[in-house]
């Protein structure tokens, strides 16, 4: 069932339509700086886009930087928002529970499909990114400067960019979970993704409130641009950790409430 | 299930209210312990917010920054003479190296090294904002009578003993010190500074540490090598400080301001003044006329500031700020944590000072 609902997601051309549009933006960038070579000053605009001209080395970074805060979360929430909304939306989620593979499974199949579009997402983008920075921009082989001010070699920027793309991987997690359990509440997949994206923009307007503090360190958002601390040196975990396992937490508690809503639900359409 | 939730929610709150245990050291005792602490070496992560606005425009807008905002630091500590102390933002970060010459200073936001000379006087940065410098700072000068406990309290996981300073001179501004030291070690762990009209009884500077641990850090991470393609510099303001008072060195400073005792600070420039003692401290300083008018503008028209023929005049919280205008002889600057009253005293007691040619 699971290889079922895996060809069924990465056979249909939405899924690669939504992903190469995630693109988009990135590259786009990358051809405006390229052109321009005006680079944000280091500390503005997205994180490491400043450092791209001198070193195209860092734009996988810089090209999750950008799509981190809106596109990235909108593709995951659209597609575990439409996981089981879109089938009870289509009339097809009966005929799925008519086959005697049980309700838990289904839900374990689109969990795993959800999961892996998340995980093929950040990879793509990642991957777009670096292509696009070594064709756009002159690539150190020097390895480059941390954000603390000392040297890093090509292999630890590389350590810590695969260590980078885990963690925002593990935060898209936390979005897929919101959007997953949405999803077996209401029959309309917009209804599911929407309610996805106004968690995460609520988490991240109060974390922009001084009166919120008391409850920031539980925003989903709170800790997404932590993947930063990975080029601070030593690499500073806190946020990190904190991080891991608020996102642990949110993806257990919601999807536990996916399966107890789900596995008890009737099912109409 | 709610029962379980209940607890789990409840977990922090009754984790935090954990009694700490309190030893029965005496206020003068526990202070000596502090200061003594300088030795200890350490790893912390501290968070420091202020709650002054300071009115000075583009003027020191690093120093205002650093009063009236949410500073987050890492803290690398080796000696006295060697640590590191990072304030960290979610995009970049300031780095502060000490080493026994001096500070290297680099800023990623700007890609620059600054390298400043150890001095014994120069503007506040964030380094001094960390619980352990502050702490032992404002302790250093406390008068047995001034001091109180506090009972303990539990900061970042660590028994903390509690100190208060009650400063007793007529002109300070400053109402207490909170000082929080760590029953193993000494060092202090948090400090809560209050008074003025901050409002809402809320201290004017409250800094801590969440996390400490007492290892040592190595070398490597407290030394500082600029980083190839960096901009390296000579630290600009700390050539301004002293530029000016050398080109005002001839004036002669009073040796009481409002009744604070002068002091003698090494190194200093000839037109740079300091009074006071512990926490009441007053700074004058001659600055040029480029300097003085652009902040005069600025002081005149925020809110709660008194002009009148001594000058312009207002207090953040417990730091007070004045200017006194000598025509084109250069203006006065006067900054420190005295009450307003003692500002206009210090100003009607402060000479004119000299034209820039005489020397």
């Amino acid at each position: 069932m699971i290889a079922v609902e895996l060809s069924k997601m990465f056979r249909r051309p939405r899924t690669w339509v939504t992903i190469g549009l995630l693109n988009g933006l990135p590259v786009l960038v990358a051809v405006l700086l390229a052109l321009t070579d005006l680079a944000p000053r280091p500390g503005e605009g997205p994180p490491f886009l400043s450092a791209v001209l001198t070193n195209g080395t860092l734009y996988p970074l810089a090209a999750l930087a950008i799509v981190l805060p809106l596109f990235l979360p909108i593709a995951v929430a659209l597609i575990a928002g439409d996981a089981v909304a879109g089938e009870a939306q289509a009339g097809t989620l009966r005929y799925l529970l008519a086959r005697p593979a049980g309700r838990t499974r289904l839900l374990v199949a689109k969990l795993v499909s959800v999961f892996a579009f998340v995980l093929v997402t950040v990879l793509v983008v990642a991957a777009v990114g670096y292509l696009v920075g070594q064709v756009f921009f002159e690539v150190q082989p020097l390895g480059g400067t941390a954000l603390s001010g000392t040297s890093l070699t090509p292999a630890q920027i590389a350590g810590r960019t695969v260590l980078s793309i885990g963690y925002v991987t593990v935060s898209m997690l936390g979005v897929a979970a919101f959007a997953l359990f949405f999803s077996t509440l209401t029959d309309s997949p917009l209804a599911a993704m929407i309610g996805a994206l106004a968690v995460l923009i609520a988490s991240s307007l109060l974390f922009t409130l001084d009166a919120a503090s008391s409850i920031a360190p539980y925003l989903p958002t709170r800790y997404w641009l932590a993947f930063v601390d990975f080029f601070r040196d030593p690499i500073l975990w806190r946020d990190i950790v904190r991080g891991l396992a608020l996102q642990a937490v949110y993806v257990a508690v919601l999807l536990g409430a996916a399966w107890a809503n789900f596995a008890t639900k009737d099912i109409t359409s | 299930m709610v029962a379980a939730v209940a607890v789990l929610l409840a977990l922090p709150a009754l984790i935090g209210a954990l009694p700490a245990s309190d030893a029965g050291t005496s206020a003068p005792d526990l202070r000596d312990r502090a200061l003594a602490s300088s030795d200890v070496a350490f790893t912390g992560y501290a968070q420091a917010a202020g709650g002054l606005t300071l009115p000075v425009g583009d003027q020191l807008t690093s120093v205002a920054d650093l009063l009236s905002d949410r500073t987050t630091m890492r803290a690398w500590y080796r000696a006295p003479d060697d640590w590191r102390v990072d304030v960290v933002s979610a995009t970049g970060e300031t780095g502060v190296h000490r080493d026994a010459s001096g500070t290297w200073t680099w800023r990623y936001e700007d890609d620059v090294a600054s390298r400043a000379a150890a001095l014994p006087l120069s503007l506040p940065t964030a380094p001094d904002l960390l619980p352990s410098v502050l702490g032992r700072r404002l302790l250093s000068e406390a008068a047995d009578g001034e001091l109180s406990r506090l009972g303990a309290e539990r900061v970042a996981g660590r028994d903390a003993l509690g100190l208060r300073i009650t400063p007793s001179d007529a002109a300070a501004s400053v109402s207490r010190v909170d000082v929080w030291v760590d029953a193993e070690s000494g060092i202090p762990l948090g400090v809560q500074v209050s008074g003025g009209q901050t409002g809402g009884g809320e201290p004017a500077v409250d800094t801590s540490f969440l996390s400490l641990d007492l290892v040592t850090p190595a070398a490597s991470v407290t030394a500082f090598t600029p980083p190839p393609g960096a901009d390296v510099r000579r630290d600009q303001q700390q050539a301004d400080l002293l530029d000016t008072g050398r080109q005002y060195a001839a004036v002669q400073l009073p040796a009481t301001l409002a009744g604070l005792p002068g002091r003698a600070v090494d190194g200093t420039p000839g037109a740079v003044g300091v009074y006071g003692r512990g926490v009441t401290l007053l700074a004058v300083s001659v600055l040029p006329g480029r300097a003085a008018s652009p902040l005069r503008d600025t002081l005149v028209v925020a809110p709660g500031a008194v002009v009148d023929d001594l000058g312009v005049r207002i207090a953040a919280g417990p730091l007070g700020l004045m200017l006194v205008d000598n025509g084109n002889r250069g203006t006065w600057l006067l900054a420190g944590t005295v009450d307003l009253d003692a500002l206009a005293t210090a100003a009607a007691e402060l000479p004119a000072p000299p034209r820039r040619g005489d020397r």
